[in-house]
């Protein structure tokens, strides 16, 4: 097993304790509408279709030839400390070359501002030039996916594990995943005009310096939404 | 040729006729990028003689073939260009991590080369291979805080912006380039300023690409990070006793411990057992808040930060209320002197607000806040140094008109309140007064305010050399080998290859061992204030310190943790991967390359600089007139003899040795220090050889 295998493995083996001392920062509404959608009005992510275990991405399963327990990728704001070593290793892995622009995870493109950019008291909203906290932004893996669903040739997928997947030989690169995404988290790279998503490969969460990521299984996420009294 | 790592492509942006080309990095390739770009343009195409301001000169804002790559450490930003702080019309280099060298190879660029000036405030807008010269005057008079907002909301949130405040504008000398919240670039603020150039506003959408399999680069990244990196400055061994160490080094830099956390952040995050190993921790074990702001500063944390790439995180993000009270955010970043300098401005000393500690955490963080907005650059602290010196001498109260002493609130400055860093970096940035001459730095102010020769031979002013510039890491810490070092540049050295490795927290006999395998002997190492003679060792040990440098400036890599010289882990017997960078180069870029043949590129690229000096100089007396020390070298501790224990005392013939010794291994003429035509053919630099041979400056 290469040292690369290793260190992925490694990223997954938490124990139960840790797992939810993680989801126990989901305590307010603005950290759970993170998780399910932000001003869609009551979206909850609906947890019966997602079955999860691995990813199909070829690529990955060149640095991780056996299945990797899978969940949603889940990003802990108050650990990311900007190094943005998720978006060069993502896209290293998963398309060969160093793209942050394709990354499937988004921190640079809200690194001085946070998500909505700046505003007239950016001292005091997120990111460098305001309260110092990042904003990585994570694919919801959407039991309804909205790029899914809006995809016109049918390229994305559920795949059997539970992620929604690119399948690169149906996509056109004409975009309407990424307008349709109410985050703009699938990203069409410019080089090959193929859309680019997450897939749940746990490449990032497996090298951050600060264990600011994790994927945490379905079940976890289960309950501690019913914890905190959403439905789930 | 390669298939990598760089984007093959240069901006040239006149800023006198706005036209804007495209040229090949190919051309620059024997001089890798960043500093190497900008010492072969500035040595072609600006003459001897020609000044900062002037629109002859140029600046080159370089990155080199592994910015981008994610390489870990690899997003620093080269610039060079004519320094103003002494008379002389030297080159130097200022530096910025962050973003912006990454973001600019994303957009499709290597280097920006910027010759002429502007009549008119601009911005530089590159989009991706969309470069266009914009319209500043909304941003203009505004500082950097501003202006990055500006100019991101025209651009796009994604946007990184490097620019200059309004020290820059008014021409200060002691100005910054600034990207991203803290990551500042000394010395050439006003170089743009005289441009009229405001910022540069990047978006790149573009890859780097990798010339061989991203598994060979995945892999050197896991056994860095398992096996080979330290903490901050590449210190290997914790600052109190940890499971995982069988030293401990007070001064460490890996601070994590139990019970030291962030103390600002959501859940009060814990530093921790940081251990070597565990990847998912590097980022915790430079706790950096503590050291550069004090213990009371934990509990302001938010967070650590840094550059693209980098997961050793150094620059401390705080949340210190306090500071609203003096009209600025709360939210303060930086790094080392930049929390330091605004201390040694306040030198009598700050008064504790609601606890203890406090008053000094205020002052630095003021300080910071201030200086990163306005682009004001301290010169290595010196700007503190200077002021104290004057104030202290009585030299201010004679030099000052009457009116303006008296408009000076010295009341602040005597009682330690911050209230005082106001007064003091807004003189400074809009040219209020004679005061604010201190802007100018030492070489000037000393000149023009009479210093006496005291302030040069006086250790605690921290001067280094006669031509004006402050000591970093050099006798004091490191012998020969920093003192070497720090007569090699145009100003304060910033070279930490030999200062990581001699501080890295391992006991003396250990970086023997280590010595021993790198340059023949471990007599290379002294141990701290013990010294011992110059020999053939520390020579070897002071050319692999200032090749690195000029290497890491190059490629580009952090020069605060590269080379990767030690390990923390025992089974390696503390020894690091000196293999690295070009194992790296060699995967990034698609060509292969060894050690010996990567360091010889950074010996061509430090060998230009010193050419490049020679050639502004107009001598080839490199030994008399350049690599020159003040006398607390060789003087203090006057009941001493050199080589004893319990002093830092040099001896003036042993360090001309010293130099000799350098020259030679350098293959420069062993009288003068100046480089040899034999030497440069050898380097590939003939052309070079031919220029200072028409100019009279080859030596004999």
């Amino acid at each position: 097993m290469s040292e690369t295998q290793l260190i992925l493995r490694g990223a997954i083996s938490l124990s139960n304790n840790e797992k939810k001392g993680f989801l126990d920062k989901e305590t307010t509404r603005r950290e759970f509408l993170k998780l399910s959608g932000k001003g869609i009005g009551g979206t909850f992510i609906s947890l019966s279709l997602l079955n999860l275990l691995g990813c199909t991405n070829t690529n990955v399963e060149e640095v991780a030839a056996f299945p990797l327990a899978q969940g949603v990728l889940i990003a802990d704001r108050a650990r990311c400390t900007g190094c943005l070593r998720c978006e060069t290793n993502c896209s290293l892995v998963n398309d060969g070359k160093a793209m942050p622009y394709i990354s499937r995870i988004k921190v640079s493109r809200n690194y001085n501002f946070g998500t909505d950019g700046p505003k007239l008291a950016y001292a005091y909203e997120d990111g460098a030039f305001g309260n110092k906290l990042m904003s990585p932004e994570t694919c919801r893996q959407c039991a309804e996916p909205y790029c899914g669903k809006a995809c016109p040739v049918g390229a994305i997928s559920t795949n059997e594990i539970g992620a929604r997947v690119v399948d690169e030989a149906k996509c056109v690169g004409c975009g309407t995943c990424t307008k349709a995404c109410p985050w703009t988290m699938p990203t069409v790279d410019p080089e090959t005009m193929k859309s680019t998503k997450c897939v749940n490969c746990g490449t990032c969460a497996a090298n951050c310096p600060t264990g600011a990521l994790r994927i945490v299984p379905w079940e976890e996420v289960k309950y501690a939404m019913r914890k905190l009294g959403y439905k789930a | 040729m390669s298939t990598g790592g760089w984007a093959g492509k240069i901006i040239r942006v006149n800023l006198t006729s706005g036209k804007i080309s495209s040229e090949d990095t190919s051309k620059y390739q024997d001089f890798i990028g960043g500093m190497g770009i900008g010492y072969k343009v500035l040595f072609d195409e600006v003459p001897a003689g020609t000044k900062p301001y002037d629109e002859a000169n140029k600046i080159v804002v370089g990155t080199g073939p592994l910015c981008g790559s994610g390489v870990p450490m690899s997003s620093r930003t080269n610039i060079t260009s004519l320094y103003p702080g002494t008379d002389m019309n030297l080159v130097t280099d200022s530096h910025m991590g962050g973003n912006f060298a990454a973001f600019l190879k994303y957009a499709g660029w290597d280097a920006i080369i910027i010759e002429g000036a502007s009549s008119k405030p601009v911005w530089l807008r590159i989009e991706d291979d969309k470069v266009s010269l914009e319209d500043a005057s909304s941003v203009w008079g505004t500082g950097i805080y501003n202006t990055t907002a500006v100019i991101g909301s025209k651009m796009g949130k994604e946007s990184c912006v490097a620019a200059i405040g309004q020290a820059g504008e008014n021409l200060v000398n002691l100005s910054v380039i600034m990207n991203g919240s803290s990551h500042s670039a000394g010395g050439h603020g006003a170089v743009f300023g005289s441009k009229k150039l405001k910022a540069i506003g990047v978006i790149g959408t573009g890859s780097v690409k990798i010339g061989k399999d991203k598994k060979e680069l995945m892999d050197l990244d896991a056994y860095v990070m398992k096996e080979i990196v330290g903490a901050n400055n590449q210190h290997v061994v914790p600052s109190t006793p940890q499971p995982w160490s069988e030293f401990v080094y007070e001064n460490s830099r890996w601070t994590a411990r139990e019970g030291l956390t962030w103390g600002a952040s959501e859940g009060n995050i814990d530093t921790g057992i940081a251990a070597p190993g565990d990847v998912n921790k590097v980022g915790y074990r430079t706790m950096k808040a503590i050291k550069d702001l004090g213990p009371v500063a934990a509990k302001y944390t938010v967070r650590m930060g840094g550059c693209q790439s980098c997961p050793i995180r150094c620059h401390a993000q705080m949340n210190i209320p306090q500071l609203e009270q003096y009209g600025v955010s709360p939210y303060a970043a930086n790094t080392c002197m930049g929390w330091f300098s605004p201390a040694g401005v306040m030198f009598k000393g700050t008064k504790d607000q609601k606890e203890e500690g406090d008053g000094n955490m205020i002052t630095r963080a003021l300080g910071s806040q201030l200086a990163d907005d306005y682009g004001v650059w301290c010169n290595y602290g010196s700007i503190g140094r200077d002021f104290a010196y004057a104030y202290e001498s009585g030299i201010i109260k004679k030099v000052l008109p009457e009116e303006e002493y008296n408009s000076i609130p010295w009341n602040l400055l005597e009682a330690g309140d911050p209230a005082f860093l106001k007064e003091f970096y807004r003189r400074v940035t809009f040219k209020e007064g004679e005061f604010s001459h201190l802007g100018d730095g030492t070489y000037h102010i000393a000149k023009r305010w009479n210093f006496g020769a005291d302030y040069f031979d006086t250790k605690k002013y921290s001067m280094w050399s006669p031509l004006g510039f402050p000591k970093h890491h050099a006798s004091d810490e490191s012998y020969q080998v920093g003192a070497i070092i720090n007569c090699m540049f145009n100003r304060d050295a910033q070279s930490h290859s030999h200062q990581n490795f001699i501080s890295s927290g391992l006991p003396v006999d250990v970086l023997k061992k280590i010595a021993e395998k790198l340059w023949g002997s471990g007599d290379a190492i002294d141990p701290p204030a013990n010294y011992t003679p110059m020999n053939e060792y520390k020579a070897k040990f002071a050319k692999y310190g200032v090749i690195r440098n000029c290497l890491h400036d190059s490629l580009t890599l952090c020069n605060w943790m590269w080379p990767l010289t030690a390990s923390p882990l025992k089974e390696r017997d503390y020894m690091g991967d000196t293999s690295l960078e070009s194992k790296y180069f060699s995967v990034v870029t698609g060509i292969d390359t060894t050690e010996e043949e990567l360091d010889l590129m950074g010996e061509r690229v430090f060998t230009l600089h010193r050419a490049l000096t020679v050639k502004e100089m107009g001598t080839t007396d490199m030994r008399g007139k350049h690599d020159l020390m003040v006398n607390w070298v060789f003087d203090i501790d006057p009941d001493k003899k050199p080589f004893t224990e319990g002093t830092i005392k040099m001896d003036r013939d042993d360090m001309q040795l010293a130099l000799t010794m350098f020259y030679k291994e350098m293959g420069w003429d062993e009288k003068t220090g100046a480089p040899t035509r034999a030497t440069l053919e050898k380097l590939n630099m003939k052309d070079v050889a031919d220029e200072l041979a028409k100019l009279g400056l080859l030596p004999a």
